[in-house]
C-alpha cells in the first residue's frame, strides 16, 4: 500500500523534531530512512504507526487518511529496535498475539501463526520464551509477529543494531526476502548506510529531521544531491578538499595540484571556493588528474589497501587499491585520480 | 570472601606467627572470618536481645498458667475453704479434706517444747507429758477441761496460752514451702500418703506452674473459633480489597496519567500510611460519631444521629477495613508502580500497534508482569495483618460485643488488658506463640516461593 506523509511535523514540546516532511512510499517498494542517530528517523516512524500524534500535517495509507486513527487501528507492523517481545508469552503466543486481539477464530489463528513461523524459519521455536532464543532468532519472532496481521505497511526500527556481525549480514538477506516474498510494502530505519543501500529499493536521507535526498542506491551513490550524501555513503568515506576555481581548473592551495572541473558540472566562476569530493576508488594509479602526495596511513584490509594520502597542504585524502607492496608508510607518491568522478561541492554543501 | 581469608592466612600464619609469637593470640583477628564475626556481634545481640528473645519467652510463658493471681514469681502454700473444697471435688479426697480442715490438738513434744520456750511451770509441762503425750482432741473446750483438770491446776489465761500452742488445724494457714505444710499435715495425719500429699500441694499452691492447659483451653474454647474466623475474615478482605485490588487500582490508573499529577495522586494515597495511627483513627471516629460528620449530614435527611462505627457488627467491620486498607493500599500501590514502571515502553507500543486497547494491554502486558510483586505484596500484608491491632484497638477495641475481636487484640485483651482484671499472661501468650507458629509456617512457605522464583528467571541469552 502507497503511504504518504504530507507536510508532516513533530515536536516535543518545544523541540521541533520533524518540520514539514513530504515522503512517498510506493507500494510494494523498500524504503530505507537513513540518517545519523537523533535526525529523527524513528520519531518518524512512530508517527506512522501512531504511536505518538503528529503535530502538523497528514498521514496516509492509500487514499485513507490516517492522522487522527488509533495505532491499534491502522493495521502496521512493526519491528522495534529491542524487538519488544512479550517476555511472558511463548513464541507462538507472541505471533499470534495480533490476531487473538482482533478475536479471530482460534483455528485460523493456529494456522496463520504457524505459516508466519514458516516464512521467518521457526517452527522449531514456538513453545520458547523470547529469554530462551538468540538474538536472531528474536528476530525473526519479532518479524514474524509484525507480518502476522497482513499489515499496510510493516515498519523495521533499526531491526539489525543489536546482531553481531556475522548475524546482521545474515538477517539483512533474510528480510529482504521475506519482504520480496510477502510484497509488502516497507520502511526501516536505519544510520548504517551498508543496510540502507544492500535491503532497499531506495533510499530517503534524513538531516536534522530533513529529508535531504530521496533515490535508488546506486544513484544516490553517483549522485549524491549534497556534501553530507556524498559523505554519508561510501566506505571508506569520501575526503573532501578546499579548492578554488581559476581558468577553468579547480586549484587546490599550497598543494600544487590542479584539478579538471568534471564533466556535466558547470564551471564555477573563478576565484569561486569549492570543496572537491573525491572517493577512495577513484584515487590510484589510473586516472587523468596527478596528485602528489606522502603516504601517512597504511591499513591492510587484505584483498585491499587503504591510505591515507596527504598533500602538501596539511589536507588528507583516502585511496584504496588492489594489495601491493610496492609503497609504504612516508613514501612520497604521485597518484592520480579520475576526474570524470570527482564531485564538486559549494561552501554550504550543495552540490555544484 | 573465600579467597581474601586465604590470602591473609597465607600471608601471615607460616612466618609471622613465628616471629612475632605474641601476636598469635590476636591471630584470628587477622583473618576475615573472625573480624567478621566481631562486626556482626553487636548486630548478633540485638537480634537475639529483641527478636530472639520475645519469642522465647513467649514460648515459656505459654506453658504456664502465670496470671495477676499467681504473680509471675514463685507463690505460697495458703489452705482454705476454698482449696479444701477442690481437695474434695477435684481429687476426691473429701475425707482427708475434712480431717485438714476440723480443729485439732495434739499434744506433741513439739508443743510442750514450745511450752518450755514460753516458760511455763515445768510442773505443768511435766503433767501434759506424762498425762496426755499423744492424745488427740477435736474440740478445744474438751481439751481445755483436760488441761484445767492438771495437778497443778493453771489459771484460765494460762490454759489458752497452752492450747494454741498444741493447735494443729490448717485451715487457713500460710505455709512459705512445700515442706512446712507437709510437715503441718502429717502432725495432724501421720499416715499421709504420696498421693494425697501430692494432691494437697497442688490444691493450696497459689503461684505459678507449668502446665499445658493452655492449649488444651484454647482449642476447646468456642470463642477461639469466634475470633479465628474474624482474623481470617479481617485479613483476606483487607488483603483482596485494598492492599492488593484497591493499590493495583491505584498503580494502573497513575501508570495512565501524567507524571505529575500521578505522583501527586500516589503521595495523597500515602498519607494514611505517614499519619500518627491516634490522629489518623481520630478522624474516622470523628466522621462516624454521633454528633460526628456522617450523622450531621445524614440528619438533613431525617436520619436519627448515632454512633456509625458501633452502631452494628457490619458497620463495625466496614470501618475496621477501610481504615486499615487504606493505610496498606499505599505500599501495594507502590510497588506495583514501580513494577508496571519497570515493563519496557516498548512493550506498550508494540501492544498498540498489535491492535491492543487500554483495557487488553492491562490485562495481556500489565497483569502478567505483576504476578510476582501481587504475590510478595500479598504474602507481606498477610503477615502484617494478622499481627495487625493498633488501628482496630483504636477505632472498634474490638467491639461491638467482641464482633471485630481479631487475633491479636484478643491476646491483648487476655494477657495485658481486660475488664474483669486478672491479666492472664500464660494463656495470653500461648495464644500468641499459635499466631507466632502461624507467622513463621507462612514465612517459610513465601520464602520458598520466592527461591522459586529466583530460580525459574534464566538469565537472558543474547545472540
Ligand atoms: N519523547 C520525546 N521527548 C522529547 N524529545 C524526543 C522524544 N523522542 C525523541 N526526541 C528527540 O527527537 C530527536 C529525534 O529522535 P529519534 O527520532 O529517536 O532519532 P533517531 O533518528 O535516532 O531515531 C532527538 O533529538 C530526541 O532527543
Ligand atoms: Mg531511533
Amino acid at each position: 500500500m502507497r503511504i504518504l506523509l504530507d507536510k508532516f511535523s513533530k515536536s516535543f514540546g518545544d523541540v521541533r523534531v520533524i518540520e514539514d516532511m513530504t515522503l512517498e512510499i510506493n507500494d510494494g517498494e523498500m524504503l530505507a530512512l537513513l540518517g545519523p542517530s537523533g535526525c529523527g528517523k524513528s520519531t518518524t516512524l512512530f508517527a506512522i504507526c501512531g504511536i505518538h500524534k503528529v503535530t502538523g500535517g497528514r498521514i496516509l495509507f492509500g487514499d485513507r487518511d490516517m492522522t487522527g486513527v488509533p495505532s491499534q487501528e491502522r493495521n502496521v507492523g512493526v519491528v522495534f529496535q529491542s524487538y519488544a517481545l512479550y517476555p511472558h508469552m511463548t513464541v507462538a503466543e507472541n505471533i499470534a498475539f495480533p490476531l487473538r486481539i482482533r478475536k479471530l477464530p482460534e483455528a485460523e489463528v493456529k494456522r496463520q501463526m504457524e505459516e508466519m513461523a514458516n516464512l521467518v524459519h521457526i517452527e522449531a521455536l514456538l513453545d520458547r520464551r523470547p529469554a530462551e532464543l538468540s538474538g536472531g532468532q528474536q528476530q525473526r519472532v519479532a518479524l514474524a509477529r509484525a507480518l502476522v496481521r497482513r499489515p499496510n505497511v510493516l515498519l523495521l526500527d533499526e531491526p539489525l543494531a543489536n546482531l553481531d556481525a556475522k548475524l546482521r549480514l545474515e538477517m539483512r538477506s533474510e528480510i529482504r526476502r521475506i519482504q520480496l516474498e510477502t510484497g509488502i510494502t516497507a520502511i526501516l530505519v536505519t544510520h548504517d548506510q551498508v543496510e540502507a543501500m544492500s535491503m532497499c529499493d531506495r533510499i530517503a536521507i534524513m538531516n536534522a529531521g530533513e529529508i535531504i535526498q530521496i533515490a535508488t542506491p546506486q544513484e544516490m551513490y553517483r549522485n549524491p544531491r549534497t556534501a553530507f550524501v556524498a559523505g554519508f555513503l561510501g566506505n571508506p568515506p569520501i575526503a573532501f578538499i578546499d579548492a578554488v576555481a581559476s581558468n577553468g581548473t579547480l586549484t587546490v592551495k599550497d598543494a600544487d595540484i590542479r584539478l579538471p572541473v568534471p564533466p556535466n558540472t558547470e564551471t564555477p566562476p573563478d576565484g569561486t571556493p569549492v570543496i572537491v569530493g573525491i572517493r577512495p576508488e577513484n584515487l590510484g594509479r589510473d586516472g587523468d588528474a596527478p596528485i602528489r602526495g606522502r603516504i601517512s596511513f597504511v591499513e591492510t584490509q587484505g584483498r585491499e589497501n587503504l591510505y591515507d594520502l596527504t598533500l602538501a597542504n596539511g589536507s588528507v585524502l583516502r585511496s584504496i587499491q588492489r594489495e601491493s607492496d610496492d609503497v609504504s608508510l612516508n613514501d612520497e607518491v604521485e597518484w592520480r585520480v579520475r576526474s570524470d568522478q570527482l564531485f564538486l561541492f559549494a561552501q554550504n554543501g550543495e552540490r555544484l | 570472601m573465600n579467597a581474601s581469608r586465604d590470602i591473609a592466612q597465607d600471608g601471615s600464619a607460616p612466618f609471622k606467627a613465628r616471629a612475632v609469637p605474641a601476636r598469635r593470640s590476636l591471630g584470628w583477628l587477622n583473618s576475615s572470618k573472625g573480624l567478621g564475626i566481631v562486626l556482626l556481634m553487636p548486630a548478633l545481640m540485638l537480634v537475639v536481645l529483641f527478636f530472639l528473645a520475645p519469642v522465647v519467652l513467649t514460648a515459656v510463658f505459654a506453658f504456664t498458667n502465670m496470671s495477676t493471681a499467681t504473680g509471675i514469681t514463685g507463690g505460697a502454700y495458703q489452705v482454705s475453704p476454698g482449696t479444701l473444697r477442690v481437695l474434695s471435688d477435684r481429687y476426691g479426697m473429701g475425707e482427708l479434706a475434712e480431717r485438714l480442715g476440723q480443729p485439732t490438738y495434739i499434744v506433741d513434744e513439739e508443743g510442750l517444747a514450745a511450752l518450755e520456750e514460753m516458760g511455763i511451770e515445768p510442773g505443768i509441762i511435766a503433767g501434759l507429758r506424762d498425762d496426755h503425750l499423744g492424745e488427740t482432741y477435736s474440740s478445744r473446750r474438751e481439751f481445755e477441761r483436760e488441761i484445767r483438770d492438771l495437778p497443778d491446776r493453771p489459771s484460765t489465761r494460762t490454759v489458752k496460752q497452752i492450747s494454741a500452742e498444741f493447735s494443729r488445724s490448717l485451715a487457713n494457714a500460710r505455709f512459705r514451702n512445700a515442706g512446712a505444710l507437709v510437715a503441718a499435715a502429717e502432725a495432724i495425719d501421720p499416715d499421709l500418703g504420696d498421693a494425697e500429699k501430692d494432691a494437697l500441694l497442688d490444691a493450696t499452691y497459689t503461684g505459678w506452674t507449668w502446665t499445658t492447659d493452655n492449649f488444651r483451653r484454647l482449642a476447646s474454647s468456642p470463642q477461639t473459633t469466634r475470633v479465628l474466623l474474624n482474623t481470617v475474615f479481617f485479613v483476606a478482605l483487607t488483603l483482596t480489597l485494598f492492599n492488593t485490588g484497591f493499590a493495583m487500582l491505584l498503580a494502573i490508573t497513575t501508570h495512565y496519567i501524567p507524571e505529575r499529577p500521578a505522583g501527586i495522586f500516589r503521595i495523597i494515597w500515602f498519607l494514611p500510611r505517614i499519619s500518627p495511627a491516634v490522629i489518623y483513627v481520630l478522624l474516622w471516629k470523628w466522621l462516624a460519631w454521633d454528633t460526628g460528620f456522617i450523622s450531621a449530614f445524614l440528619d438533613n435527611f431525617g436520619v436519627r444521629p448515632r454512633n456509625w462505627m458501633l452502631g452494628s457488627a457490619t458497620n463495625a467491620w466496614v470501618f475496621v477495613i477501610l481504615i486499615n486498607g487504606f493505610v496498606g493500599a499505599s505500599m501495594g500501590m507502590v510497588i506495583f508502580a514501580s513494577a508496571i514502571k519497570a515493563i519496557p515502553q516498548s512493550l506498550f507500543h508494540a501492544a498498540s500497534v498489535d491492535g491492543a486497547y487500554r483495557w487488553q494491554q492491562v490485562r495481556h502486558i500489565i497483569l502478567p508482569h505483576l504476578k510476582w510483586p501481587i504475590l510478595f505484596v500479598t504474602c507481606y500484608q498477610t503477615l502484617s495483618l494478622l499481627t495487625a491491632i493498633d488501628h482496630i484497638l483504636l477505632s472498634t477495641d474490638g467491639g461491638p460485643g467482641g464482633a471485630t475481636e481479631v487475633w491479636s487484640l484478643w491476646v491483648y485483651h487476655t494477657a495485658l488488658n481486660n475488664y474483669a482484671g486478672n491479666l492472664q499472661y500464660g494463656y495470653g501468650a500461648a495464644m500468641a506463640l499459635v499466631l507466632v507458629i502461624i507467622g513463621v509456617v507462612l514465612s517459610l512457605i513465601y520464602l520458598r516461593l520466592f527461591n522459586y522464583n529466583a530460580l525459574i528467571i534464566k538469565p537472558r541469552i543474547e545472540h
